[in-house]
């Protein structure tokens, strides 16, 4: 990882990469949207979804193409290379970030 | 796989709702709308199977709520950047939000480059919208808001209010059927002296200590009034309005402090909160006034808290039981029987009854006022849509829809409405205070606040009135054919889409007009009548000073005082004749026109049918007859020697007592008794004169001189007749400064002229009229801009088959007679469908109508003619114009 190429992410924006990750090739918007009210277990408006995908796609992020579905056609969202990278990236700085602090006295101080 | 558990579901089972479906179609872009609608309704209907509708409903709230940030941060940004995903290639569109936007900036841009048709529009909807919330911020606290009272709907007001006596009252109290308490007030205004300032007169109520337990109100500071309080040899108290207490100082030590009042010092019990009034907002302090069951001074109103589970409109049997006690003890002359026509009416009613019919017709003018200014705008922007007919076909061409189109008026509609909100917002918060003083409802004009919800009020108005008026060119828009409007353009096609419309709205606009117009006319009428009725006295040139006394009970005897009281009021009377430009003064306890006053009973000797008969009895001096103008029937009025006089008193009386009492009889010489415990004797008598109100009928009225047995009470009226050529209001100034420098214990609490008490004495038909006289001439100028505007679009769109025909030889003039004659038919069809509505109508304004009926012919006809007159002097300009008009060259134009 070099300083250059670091395409640093929202809290957001990573959350939502993720879910788009993990929801394979069903990443529709409102996929993404229940993918990530499974995981956080917090509820997420389809607005901000959307609007935060379009911007990463507009980022270069995500990449979107159109689909024949039942209904009227959706939009897939896809990570792209640079995507994939700044997840990467945002993974590798978040485990450095957390190397060596104690989590066991972090959880009791938490608790206490 | 994130999806939620599938769950069997109908989907006509549950519907989702349309609001916030309608928000996030609003504010999603097309490509993407109907993908996710189609998403949140399946997750909606899997919700709705999962955890019940009222869940999903919430849910689906949510999601349009929590959106509607990002979904407009979204369609900016892509507006801005101009970023659109590569998926959307064959899918392109933009939310309606952009569309919306887009059409605002199209409006605002054909708005400015029509200066002429933005600024009437605009000025037009702000008149109207100004007014009526105007009317409706003074309305509001009177007709809607509850009163601070608990429980008002157990509060009632006796029948004959103003008449009860305290003997009265001391034998009821505590033996009212059917009532859990009640109080008894009267007006008790009193002069408070502070240190050094001059003294000041204050609206006052006197009440006994039940009043604030029967009202249920709870002081700010310290304690309310209590029975108790109301007995001689008590140390007197007071309790304060908010008002008063922050003029004295806003502090909270006032509790205990004693100020002068009335000459007497009373210590502060309590103050009211802030918005608390009773019996109306004017009334700024509340003194317990000292019961004796002896007296019979009838000015009474007594008020009640019915008892737990009592209904205030169903009193009758309690009010038979009290009816019942009351006339074993009591006897009463028939004229003042309180056996008869027991009642009692719900506190609202009481007060703020009187005033409705004045507000609701007033609300009526201007909400018609507003009417008429929607149909103006309307009928102006279905002229400009007619005007943009080839703008409209070539767009439709291009693909544009009817929704599209429409949109794009109701964004005109509404750039119009929010700036019309503007102006009225700023029209009513100018013209409110000059308005709650033009409408005849008292304490309550003086205390009308202006608040910032009016400008709540008026953007609310205006929006729906732009609405009311893209209406009409929308219907205009649907109902027509386009694409043969494109031909039609071309060829300069004679009959227009909506022309029929447009005169139907010119139609409504007469007759809203003729409506106001011919209810100002019979106003005019009625107060025109009010003013021809002869008071007995010539009001011209007359100033008059108000002063009330402080009874100085410090020092001296009751009896003294008056005495003091009595040669202060002659030395004021020789000062003010002093004064330049003054013919002649006089001073009286009460002036004609100010309602009824005192009564005392006449007994006649060797008459023993008249005993204790209902009469007048004013106490005057001197000059009193000259300098008001009365005129002397017979004998002679009072001279400076008849308050020497001992024994017996002169006394003069009108005509009426002449008549009633001593008829066919020179009364002159007779002697009379009742009153002041003494003997008079009748030296002349004078014309009537309206000693009560303007149109009472004509009541016995004795005048004594105020010296020698018959003293002035605590209030006493200067009134000075300055030389002809004098405006009587230039002297009101040196003769306050008078009666301050001459009697300092003299408040002066109002200077007028009697000109100004006979308007009063007009009452509320004159506000009315001025209000509603004003209100029609700015319905006549709208009407005469519709129909002008009407007219000239008539005119504009024939102006070829005109050319044709005067190609063909006919000729201007029978051009104009054919113009004008469109302008008078639309103008007659309104005038008669408004005569019939105003039949209906009027009946509003009944209160206000004096010696006219609703359906005065002459104040039908006056406003007919006034419009139809208007009617023409707008058709005939664009008339003349068509007339003038060269065939040549609009031939060659085309």
């Amino acid at each position: 990882m070099t300083d250059t190429d670091f395409v640093p992410l929202g809290v957001l924006e990573e959350q939502i990469l993720v879910a788009v990750l993990r929801t394979h090739d069903e990443a529709y918007g409102m996929h993404v949207r229940r993918e990530i009210e499974r995981t956080t277990g917090r509820e997420m408006s389809i607005g901000a979804v959307y609007a935060t995908l379009d911007r990463l796609e507009a980022k270069g992020l995500v990449t979107s193409s159109r689909v024949a579905a039942d209904g009227p056609s959706r939009r897939l969202f896809k990570l792209s290379r640079l995507g994939a990278r700044a997840l990467t990236d945002t993974h590798a700085m978040r485990q450095l970030l957390w190397r060596g602090v104690d989590l066991r006295s972090l959880s009791i101080l938490a608790r206490s | 796989m994130a999806n939620h558990p599938p769950a069997p579901v109908s989907p006509t089972r549950w519907a989702i709702p349309r609001i916030p479906t309608f928000l996030l179609r609003a504010l999603l872009p097309r490509a993407e709308r109907d993908e996710v609608l189609a998403d949140l309704n399946d997750e909606f209907l899997s919700r709705a199977a999962a955890a019940g509708p009222r869940a999903a409903r919430r849910w689906i709230w949510r999601q349009a709520l929590y959106s509607a940030p990002a979904l407009v941060g979204w369609s900016s940004r892509r507006e801005l950047t101009g970023f659109e995903p590569p998926a959307n290639s064959y899918r392109p569109g933009v939310s309606m939000l952009k569309t919306f936007l887009a059409d605002a900036r199209y409006a605002a841009r054909r708005l400015r480059s029509r200066p002429g048709y933005t600024v009437l529009s605009v000025l037009t909807l702000a008149l109207g919208v100004g007014g009526t919330a105007a009317v409706f911020g003074i309305a509001r606290p009177l007709m809607f808001e509850s009163l601070p009272f608990a429980n008002t709907n157990e509060l009632a007001v006796f029948w004959m209010g103003g008449s009860w006596n305290e003997q009265e009252f001391m034998f009821l109290r505590d033996k009212f059927p059917g009532f859990r308490s009640v109080a008894s007030y009267r007006q008790g205004d009193v002069a408070l002296k502070d240190g050094t300032a001059p003294m000041r007169l204050i609206r006052g109520l006197s009440t006994s200590g039940e009043l604030f337990e029967v009202l249920g109100a709870k002081p700010l500071l310290g304690r309310t009034l209590r029975v108790g309080d109301d007995v001689q040899g008590v140390e007197p108290v007071v309790v304060l309005s908010y008002g008063l207490w922050q003029e004295l100082g806003g502090d909270q030590s006032i509790i205990g402090k004693r100020f002068n009042l009335n000459g007497t010092l009373r210590t502060v019990a309590g103050v009211m909160p802030r918005g608390f009034w009773f019996p109306d907002p004017a009334v700024r302090i509340w003194v317990p006034q000292i019961l004796n069951p002896q007296r019979q001074n009838g000015s009474f109103t007594l008020v009640g808290r019915v008892a737990p589970g009592a209904d205030p409109g169903a009193m009758g049997p309690h009010l038979e039981r009290l009816v019942a006690t009351l006339g074993a003890r009591f006897h009463y002359p028939p004229e003042w029987d309180k056996t008869k026509n027991a009642l009692v009416t719900p506190i609202r009613t009481e007060l703020l009854g009187s005033m409705r019919p004045a507000l609701v017709a007033t609300f009526t003018a201007m909400a018609l006022i507003l009417l008429i200014a929607c149909v103006n705008v309307a009928a102006i922007m279905l002229g400009q849509v007619e005007g943009r007919a080839s703008e409209m076909a070539v767009r439709t061409a291009l693909g544009a829809t009817r929704g599209r189109l429409t949109q794009q008026l109701i964004v005109e509609a509404l750039i119009l409405g929010v700036c019309a909100a503007i102006c009225g917002g700023a029209l009513a918060a100018t013209g409110f205070r000059l308005l709650a003083q033009t409408l005849p409802i008292g304490a309550w004009g003086e205390a009308a606040n202006f608040d910032w919800m009016l400008f709540g009020v008026a953007l609310a108005i205006a929006l729906a009135a732009a609405l009311l008026v893209v209406l009409v060119p929308t219907i205009s828009l649907w109902r027509g054919d386009l694409r043969g409007a494109l031909n039609r353009a071309r060829t300069g096609g004679i009959e227009g889409r909506g022309s029929r419309l447009e005169q139907g709205l010119v139609v409504v606009e007469v007759a809203l007009a003729m409506l106001i117009a011919s209810s100002a006319a019979l106003l005019v009428r009625s107060v025109s009548n009010l003013y021809s009725v002869d008071p007995g006295i010539d009001t011209r040139g007359v100033a008059v000073i108000d002063t009330r006394a402080s009874v100085d009970a410090l020092g001296g005897t009751a009896s003294s005082a008056e005495a003091q009281r009595q040669r202060d009021i002659d030395a004021v009377v020789a000062e003010l004749r002093g004064i330049p430009g003054v013919r002649s003064a006089a001073a009286a306890m009460k002036l004609p026109l100010r309602g009824n006053g005192d009564t005392f009973g006449l007994t006649i000797d060797g008459r023993p049918d008249v005993t204790d008969a209902n009469t007048f009895f004013r106490i005057v001096t001197a000059d009193y007859f000259t300098t008001l103008g009365f005129r002397l029937k017979a004998g002679r009025t009072f001279t400076s020697s008849d308050g020497t006089a001992t024994g017996e008193i002169p006394v003069l009386v009108n005509e009426e007592l002449a008549k009633r009492f001593f008829p066919g009889v020179n009364p002159v010489g007779r002697a009379v008794s009742g009153g002041f415990n003494i003997r008079q004797r009748i030296i002349g008598v004078v014309a009537n004169v309206a000693e009560g109100k303007l149109t009472d009928a004509p009541s016995p009225a004795r005048y004594f001189y105020g010296a020698g047995g018959a003293w002035f009470g605590t209030n006493a009226s200067f009134v000075v007749r300055t030389n002809p050529g004098t405006d009587p209001g230039t002297v009101l100034d040196a003769a306050r400064r008078t009666v301050q420098r001459i009697a300092p214990n003299f408040a002066v609490y109002e200077t007028t002229t009697m000109d100004r008490v006979m308007d009063r004495a007009v009452g509320p038909a004159r506000q009315i009229m001025s209000l509603l006289a004003l209100l029609s001439g700015l319905a006549l100028v709208l009407g005469a801009i519709g129909i002008y505007g009407v007219i000239s679009h008539f005119a504009a769109r024939r102006k070829r088959d005109w050319a044709i025909r005067v190609a063909l030889g006919l000729t201007g003039s029978r051009v104009v007679r054919h113009i004008v004659g469109q302008g008078a038919t639309l103008a007659v069809a309104g005038i008669v469908i408004g005569a019939i509505g105003t039949v209906a109508v009027t009946r509003l304004l009944t209160s206000f109508l004096f010696g006219v009926s609703t359906v005065d012919p002459t104040a039908f006809a006056a406003a007919s003619v006034a419009l139809l007159i208007i009617a023409l002097g707008a058709a005939f300009i664009p008339a003349w114009r068509a007339g003038r008009v060269d065939p040549a060259r609009v031939l060659r134009e085309q």
